[in-house]
């Protein structure tokens, strides 16, 4: 189920909340734990089965690590180390293991194949559950927190269940840690002004997605269908503008009503952007885009690794192995790692050449980040290479075929889409989001909110054009 | 002690009701979101009760004995399969061996819509009947195959697909666009666009309906770049050719025979406002594999639904049906997926094939209006005098 459509905003949501509201306060982690799976379980009625089955499987392993034996036995703490470990590794291999089934199956098998030429290993050519790679690393870092004691008591089974699950964070993140809602899990107020407040952060949300990340989509993808190889140098920088704009509305707005769901419910779900855009460098754009996600690595793969204390060689190895990995997190295809590849090799010369300078000179950097991200975005988009190619051929003035999207065509598309693009410019700064803290409680917010909300609404009722970028991941 | 019961009574009261005041102060968003959606989920037709009425309606027809629903189908859909072939009659054999399957069926059917034959042809082609009892005729073919199961309210599956007009077309060069106008929605936008049709008028626009194509409020016409509406543009000149292309977008805006109607009156008030020009119906494309869904309205099966009863109106005397289908799709019907980014839009150098198939389907202009070209290729049409 979407948040931007019908069947979330006036099925969904109103029952669900009518009933979480209804119920005494220590029935509500049930509630929320059915909801979600009725949530899951309309888009992905089979997959749900496997999102139980892994919760349980988690909930058993991570139990097993905490379980003590009744009786004293000889070299207790080391058998306790020793299960603690057993715990940890088998549930990695499962989790991981389920991931790697489901997303990567089917492109390691093509690598394989075309590797050893002929067909050794068989493609399974499975649908991707919703969400798996965003509830795998949830339930992962769960794992990882219990074996370091940073969760020094186990979490109820309906607990660890609803926080794996629960449905404002279920299918496009963000990534929560269990330590930055266990408190609420266990008690929570939900007052009016919870309600409130949380469902106007939804609804600007909602305008992200609806009113600016799919209006603008549909120039990318005007762009994109006169063919990657056909366009005139601006039309190629004005589509990678457009498609940046698009990535960023759509995840962010999700996010955004993601943390306006938590609210709502009484949680508090972590920030996951923080105007990436007007970063000066690429190292503080990763540090300001999919916060929950960089951490992620950060906590689990990079700093275990040794990060960036055991020497200039090993670091930059340490790089190398998040940037192929956070790469792959975002999609099973060349492009993808290409594009991990591409931040690694960005991130690494300005670790250790010019990246301090920059984060000086704003004006400079500025430009410097606002110039390369288009560029990556693109590499993200396409995944055929041969398209790939011809198009960041494009950005560069270089053709193979005759440019058949040219000025005139250009003209035309900013007649269009001028206001939009001045709305998509102004998001990306920090000012919104500090006019919204400031005035959202003044009657003229509530109209605009409204406003917005309703204008939403008929955008998503007449166009059948509503695609979550982040849903493929 | 009873008023001091009283008194306290009152007072709690007086706080309750202190408490609920701070409660909807607290809450005015919430509140203006609910009382609207309230109001929407009684009254709008498309999220609210009738919505779910209609959800559960249709699940109730899908487990509801087929038969029945058979017989709730409207009758006149069978009639009007056969409009295009009246006129050809001498051909019926020929026909009956290439596409029919109930060929007995048809031959009865056919023989009963002859009756009825002047009633029909209100496309306004009286008088072309009387004048040219010799000139060749188009005739609009179909194939038919083994009909899926389907349970839209939109659509049904057509058992049929509609075939381009059968008709000796000329083949043209460019200039044959140089009175022509182009009536559609995004991916007439693509013709325009790539097409390299310099001459050509295009009213169009992405996302235009038959539903709405007639409405006043206009598109921005790319000829005087201000918005126009169609009979504006339509009566300011006259045209040789009218090409329109149209119902990706009313896919889901009725059912099918709502959208010929709706159709039908377009082709009708066009013919009004041009009654020299050829108008050619194009099918629409259909789409790739990824976009076929099922699921909802955005599908082959509706599309194809949706084509064959627009090609009803050609007469093959001055509408013509024009499918370029077969020029971009595979041979399950599925738009080529190396043509299209989208699944439903082509790349920007395959219109060029489209332009030259529209080219080597050209109908010379069939009434007195004279254009440059025609002199020279009157042979080519038969022997068929257009000048009277």
């Amino acid at each position: 189920m979407l948040f931007s459509g019908v069947g979330f905003l006036f099925r969904f949501l109103p029952i669900f909340m009518l009933i979480y509201l209804v119920v005494p306060a220590k029935y509500r982690n049930v509630v929320l734990l059915v909801g979600s799976l009725v949530f899951y379980g309309v888009g992905e009625p089979y997959f749900v089965l496997l999102l139980v089955f892994s919760v349980l499987l988690n909930y058993g392993l991570s139990r097993y690590m905490f379980w003590e034996p009744g009786s004293p036995q000889k070299n207790r703490k080391k058998k306790r180390k020793r299960r603690r470990k057993v715990a940890l590794v088998s549930s990695l291999i499962i989790d991981f293991g389920m991931l790697f089934v489901f997303k990567y199956w089917d492109f390691a098998a093509d690598t394989v194949n075309s590797l050893a030429g002929g067909e050794t290993v068989p493609l399974l050519r499975l649908a991707l559950p919703l969400g798996i790679s965003f509830y795998t690393f949830q339930m992962v870092s769960y794992q990882i927190d219990c074996y370091r004691d940073t969760i020094q008591e186990p979490a109820g089974f309906v607990p660890f269940a609803a926080y794996v699950s629960m449905f404002p964070q279920l299918i496009a993140g963000p990534i929560v840690r269990y330590e930055e809602i266990a408190d609420r899990m266990q008690n929570r107020k939900i007052g009016v002004r919870n309600l409130e407040n949380g469902l106007k952060l939804f609804t600007v949300g909602l305008g992200l997605k609806v009113l600016l990340a799919n209006q603008i989509g549909t120039l990318w993808n005007t762009i994109m269908s006169a063919g990657a190889g056909n366009l005139h140098i601006t039309v190629a920088w004005l589509g990678a503008a457009s498609y940046s704009f698009q990535i960023y509305f759509d995840f962010w707005g999700y996010s955004v009503m993601a943390m306006g769901l938590g609210k709502m419910l009484g949680f508090r779900i972590p920030q996951n952007f923080n105007s990436p855009y007007v970063s000066r460098s690429i190292s503080e754009f990763w540090r300001r885009w999919h916060i929950t996600l960089g951490r992620w690595f950060r906590e689990y793969v990079y700093f275990p690794m040794g990060g960036s204390r055991k020497g200039k060689l090993r670091t930059v190895c340490n790089l190398f192995v998040v940037w192929a990995f956070t790469g792959l997190w975002h999609g099973a295809d060349w492009n993808f790692l290409l594009w991990g590849m591409l931040f690694f090799v960005i991130l690494t010369i300005e670790k250790n050449t010019y990246g301090r300078r920059l984060e000086r000179t704003a004006i400079l950097g500025h430009v410097y980040t606002l110039c390369l991200i288009p560029i990556t975005w693109v590499v993200f988009a396409i995944t055929d290479m041969g398209q790939l190619a011809a198009y960041l051929g494009n950005m560069f003035g270089i053709h193979r075929t005759e440019i058949l999207v040219g000025v005139q065509q250009l003209v035309r598309y900013m007649k269009e889409y001028w206001v939009l693009f001045i709305f998509c410019i102004a998001f990306i700064t920090p000012f919104p989001a500090k006019l919204y803290h400031k005035y959202r409680d003044r009657w003229f917010s509530i109209v605009i909110l409204l406003l917005i909300f309703w204008f939403s609404v008929h955008e998503i009722m007449i166009g059948s054009n509503n695609p979550f970028l982040y849903f493929r991941f | 002690m009873k008023s001091n019961g009283k008194r306290k009574g009152r007072r709690k009261r007086k706080q309750r009701m202190r408490a609920w005041g701070e409660i909807i102060y607290n809450c005015p968003y919430l509140i203006a979101v609910l009382t609207t959606s309230l109001i929407v989920v009684i009254f709008s037709d498309e999220i609210g009760i009738r919505a779910i009425a209609r959800e559960a309606q249709s699940t109730m027809w899908q487990t509801m004995d087929f038969g029945t629903l058979k017989e709730n189908l409207p009758e006149n859909v069978e009639e009007e399969y056969v409009i295009t072939d009246v006129n050809d009659v001498e051909n019926l054999d020929k026909y009956d061996i290439d596409t029919m399957e109930n060929a007995g069926k048809r031959k009865e059917e056919i023989n009963d819509m002859q009756d009825d034959k002047e009633h029909k042809n209100d496309i306004g082609d009286e008088e072309n009947l009387e004048n040219t009892e010799e000139a060749v005729k188009g005739v609009t073919r179909f194939e038919f195959y083994e009909p899926q199961e389907t349970d839209s309210y939109y659509y049904s599956d057509a058992g049929k697909v509609a075939l381009t007009t059968d008709y000796p077309y000329t083949k043209e060069n460019i200039s044959y666009f140089n009175d022509a106008i182009f009536i559609g929605d995004s991916r007439t936008l693509g013709i325009s666009d790539y097409a390299g049709l310099e001459e050509a008028d295009f009213y169009c626009d992405s996302g235009m309906t038959i539903l709405k194509l007639l409405d006043a409020g206009g598109v921005t016409y790319q000829k005087t770049g201000k918005k126009e509406d169609l009979n504006q543009v339509l009566q300011q000149k006259q045209y040789g050719k009218v090409y329109i292309m149209l119902g990706m977008n009313d896919l889901g805006y009725g059912n099918t025979d709502m959208y010929l109607e709706r159709y039908r009156h377009i082709v009708d008030q066009i013919r009004e406002w041009q009654p020299h020009a050829i108008i050619y119906v194009m099918a629409n494309l259909h789409v790739s594999r990824e976009k076929n869904n099922l699921d909802t309205e955005f599908n082959n099966i509706n599309i194809n639904d949706k084509n064959a009863a627009s090609a009803l109106l050609a007469n093959g005397t001055d509408i013509f049906y024009l499918d370029a289908n077969p020029l971009f799709t595979d041979s399950e019907g599925f738009l080529n997926a190396e043509l299209s980014f989208d699944g439903v839009h082509l790349y920007a150098q395959h219109y060029d094939a489209w332009r030259e198939f529209l080219l080597e389907h050209a109908v010379e202009p069939m009434d007195a209006e004279p254009v440059e070209a025609e002199e020279t290729d009157v042979e080519a049409t038969d022997g068929r005098d257009p000048i009277e």
